[in-house]
């Protein structure tokens, strides 16, 4: 059974999520308050958190930032504000994805389903993307002997680019390709996770290698060495 | 000659100065002249009446050497002449001078036998007025007058002339020519010397001046500088106050006015931080009970199927009166947002076209047949924000469908090198001149039964109209009962550059005799 973990001060929004995400199969842990996230975390190891932006005490980011140090588990969060920066702060957490509200629930089980979608086991080959290898199998990267450890999504993100070397992916293929979106979406997406990513996996942020910028149009993958 | 003029107009300083220059120079050549002529005069004067006691007593010896030829034989008459024409005789007077004498013309006879003149004077060049002043009165005659040499040059000299006779009985006159080199020289130095000192004295006022000036007008110039850094926004700056005259107190009141000036708009500011905040707030308090109420009427909603007929309505309103609910918060907060001068621009390169041809598509029109386009050649590229003109040409387009009363609806584009037009016109119940005037009012509904087809909030014009305004762009209502109405949106190519043409007329001109509305800027 794939667990859920709703975060939300409001205890009838929390409530009503439940019902929902449970009528679509899902087992649910509500939290109401930010402090109690983390103890709660640890006990139940969550498949993917839904965390609301703000809470009283830790604020949803504070929070968001909490489980990144620790776990590379997919968080969606609900923001009341669509076009505030609370957005990027967000996803500069480390959030995957945002619903804002007021969210279609049949929407927020579609965005939670992408979210948990096992990507790779559909292939059991062995990419390559510059000096980095990435096996869909064991889903881990590596570098030089190193595994680098990603996110589900930061995964997804640099396996759709090294999947087809030689494509110039627009953020809006992306946004389809890896969050699952048919209509157009916020690129602000695209545009976070790749900074993330590129943090983790590039030895200069400043002069990417493994994921280049195509300006003007989006992203590619760096040529891959044998 | 134009910089002048620009320069006259634009600056005080240089205005002042070159009034205090033409002004000194006026006044100094004045006294200047005036104060040459009376050197001169003075100069000429004394020389003169030198001249003339020192020619009375040559004359006088002169005529008494003449007469005494009469009675000395030893005294010749050509010797005596020639000793007279001698011009630098020292031994009588010491000023040097040159001396003519002339036969007066007499009566039936030639005389001039004597005539002569030392230092290569020209006889002729002795002036006839005076010589006719000699002979009629027989007195000492002078004047001041100029002297031609033989060799050509002239220059000026005093000539003091007498009547002379030499025996027997021959009428003469004699000439003595003071030159007046060395009185000319001094004259000509104090000429100089004054046009120096005038000179001088211009430009040293015309700089003092310029200094005195500069010290009334720099303050002037401070304020004027620190209140264009105010108006650019940096409302920090002030002014620097030193003493405690009227300069210090006008750099103190203009501080006084840039404080206060600040104090209000961080209060305006203040007051707009708020109302934002607020905005913010009824969003998220309002958004969360919005999606827990949204969910469970969907939730209800799926299990219309176990409920009786009556429940499985209501089940239906409740969701369609919630997306209702959502549009209207959605709207309000838009409005709230443009109130609070909290909107933003998100500027894309867009293809107006395809946007257009997009919104339709997303509006699922049941009729696709009623729509009519006239698009130009080619994309329409405009930097503009999409999402707001997307939101205009729904709600026009919309609107157009809602009035139409099933006639055609004209969909056209329009571009000139400035702007992009968009007119969306339709054939149908249209609009009086009275509604017109509200048309773009919030919540005003000429029809109430009718917007509600397709959900209107009441809220679309306003908002399409403040979404055209943010883009610096314009949007026009033309409207006659009956005979449809005619909405057009201009928005300018890129930001910055002001709309000024109307590619396409609001006025449409099938149409006699219209109401027709124009909402600017200042409209509102």
């Amino acid at each position: 059974m794939t667990l859920i973990m709703v975060v939300d001060d409001d205890q009838d929004l929390a409530e009503m999520l439940g019902i929902v995400l449970t009528g679509s199969g899902f087992e649910v842990d509500l939290v109401n308050s930010g402090d109690q996230v983390m103890n709660i975390f640890d006990n139940h190891q969550p498949d993917l958190v839904l965390l609301d932006v703000m809470l009283p005490g830790l604020s949803g980011i504070e929070v968001c930032t909490l489980i990144r140090e620790k776990s590379m588990v997919p968080i969606v969060m609900l923001t009341a504000k669509g076009d505030s920066y609370d957005v990027v702060k967000g996803l500069e957490a480390g959030a995957d994805d945002y619903m804002v509200k007021p969210f279609n629930p049949s929407e927020l089980v579609a965005r939670i389903k992408v979210r948990l979608r096992r990507s790779g086991t559909e292939s059991s080959t062995t990419l390559r993307i510059c000096d980095i290898t990435i096996d869909q199998v064991a889903h881990t990267i590596i570098r030089n002997g190193k595994t680098i450890p990603l996110t589900r999504l930061e995964f997804d993100l640099l396996v759709a680019l090294a999947k087809e070397p030689g494509r110039v992916f627009t953020r809006d293929a992306l946004l389809s390709e890896v969050w699952g979106y048919q209509q157009a979406a916020d690129t602000r997406l695209v545009n976070v996770h790749v900074q993330r990513l590129r943090a983790k996996i590039e030895e200069d942020v400043d002069n990417p290698q493994v994921v280049l910028t195509v300006r003007g149009v989006g992203y590619k993958a760096g040529a891959s060495q044998t | 000659m134009r910089w002048l003029g620009v320069k006259w107009r634009s600056s005080i300083l240089f205005r002042v100065i070159s009034t205090t220059f033409i002004l000194s120079l006026i006044l100094i050549s004045l006294v200047g002249s005036i104060l040459f002529i009376q050197i001169s005069n003075g100069i000429f004067r004394e020389k003169t009446n030198e001249s003339v006691s020192e020619a009375q007593s040559l004359y006088d010896y002169a005529q008494g050497q003449l007469d005494a030829t009469l009675y000395l034989q030893s005294l010749k008459l050509s010797v005596v002449v020639k000793r007279i024409l001698q011009a630098s005789d020292l031994t009588v007077a010491t000023t040097p001078r040159e001396v003519v004498l002339i036969g007066s013309p007499v009566l039936h006879a030639a005389n001039g036998a004597f005539n002569g003149a030392s230092g290569n004077v020209e006889i002729k060049s002795i002036p006839q007025t005076l010589r006719v002043a000699v002979r009629k009165t027989g007195l000492a005659q002078w004047i001041r007058g100029d002297i031609t040499f033989t060799d050509g040059s002239r220059k000026s000299a005093i000539i003091v002339g007498h009547a002379v006779e030499i025996p027997p009985q021959s009428p003469y006159e004699l000439y003595y020519v003071f030159l007046l080199t060395e009185q000319q020289t001094i004259v000509d130095f104090i000429g100089r010397l004054l046009l120096f000192a005038g000179f001088l004295l211009i430009f040293m006022i015309g700089g003092i001046s310029w200094y005195v000036i500069r010290q009334a007008i720099n303050p002037v110039r401070d304020a004027a500088e620190i209140a264009e850094q105010l108006t650019a926004g940096d409302l920090n700056r002030r002014m620097h106050v030193t003493g405690q005259d009227e300069m210090a107190r006008l750099a103190i009141s203009f501080n006084e006015m840039a404080v206060s000036m600040q104090q209000q708009i961080s209060r305006l500011e203040n007051l707009s931080r708020l109302q934002q905040r607020f905005v913010s707030d009824v969003s998220h308090e309002l958004r969360t009970p919005l999606t827990t109420i949204r969910m469970a009427s969907e939730v209800i909603a799926e299990n219309k199927g176990k409920m009786d007929p009556a429940a499985a309505r209501s089940a239906e309103l409740l969701q369609s009166q919630i997306a209702r609910f959502e549009t209207l918060l959605t709207d309000l907060l838009e409005v709230s947002r443009f109130d609070a001068s909290a909107s933003i621009l998100e500027l894309k390169e867009t293809d107006i076209k395809s946007l257009v041809i997009q919104t339709i598509d997303q509006l699922h029109i049941g009729n696709m047949g009623q729509i009519r386009t006239d698009f130009s050649e080619g994309s329409v590229i405009a930097m503009v924000d999409p999402r707001r003109i997307e939101r205009v040409l729904r709600n026009l387009i919309s609107n157009a469908i809602d009035h139409s009363e099933g006639s055609t609806i004209d969909i056209t584009i329009r571009q000139t090198e400035r702007e992009v037009a968009v007119g969306v016109r339709d054939y149908g119940i249209g609009f009086t001149e009275r509604e017109s005037e509200r048309l773009f009012d919030r919540f005003w509904r000429a029809d109430p039964s009718r917007s509600r087809l397709r959900g209107g909030t009441g809220l679309g014009l306003s908002i399409a109209l403040d979404d055209a305004k943010l883009h610096q762009g314009a949007l026009k209502a033309w409207g006659a009962p009956g005979k449809g109405a005619n909405f057009v949106l201009t928005v300018p190519i890129a930001p910055g550059i002001p709309i000024q043409g109307e590619p396409i007329p609001v006025d449409p001109n099938d149409v006699p005799s219209t109401s027709f509305l124009n909402f600017d800027e200042d409209d509102i």
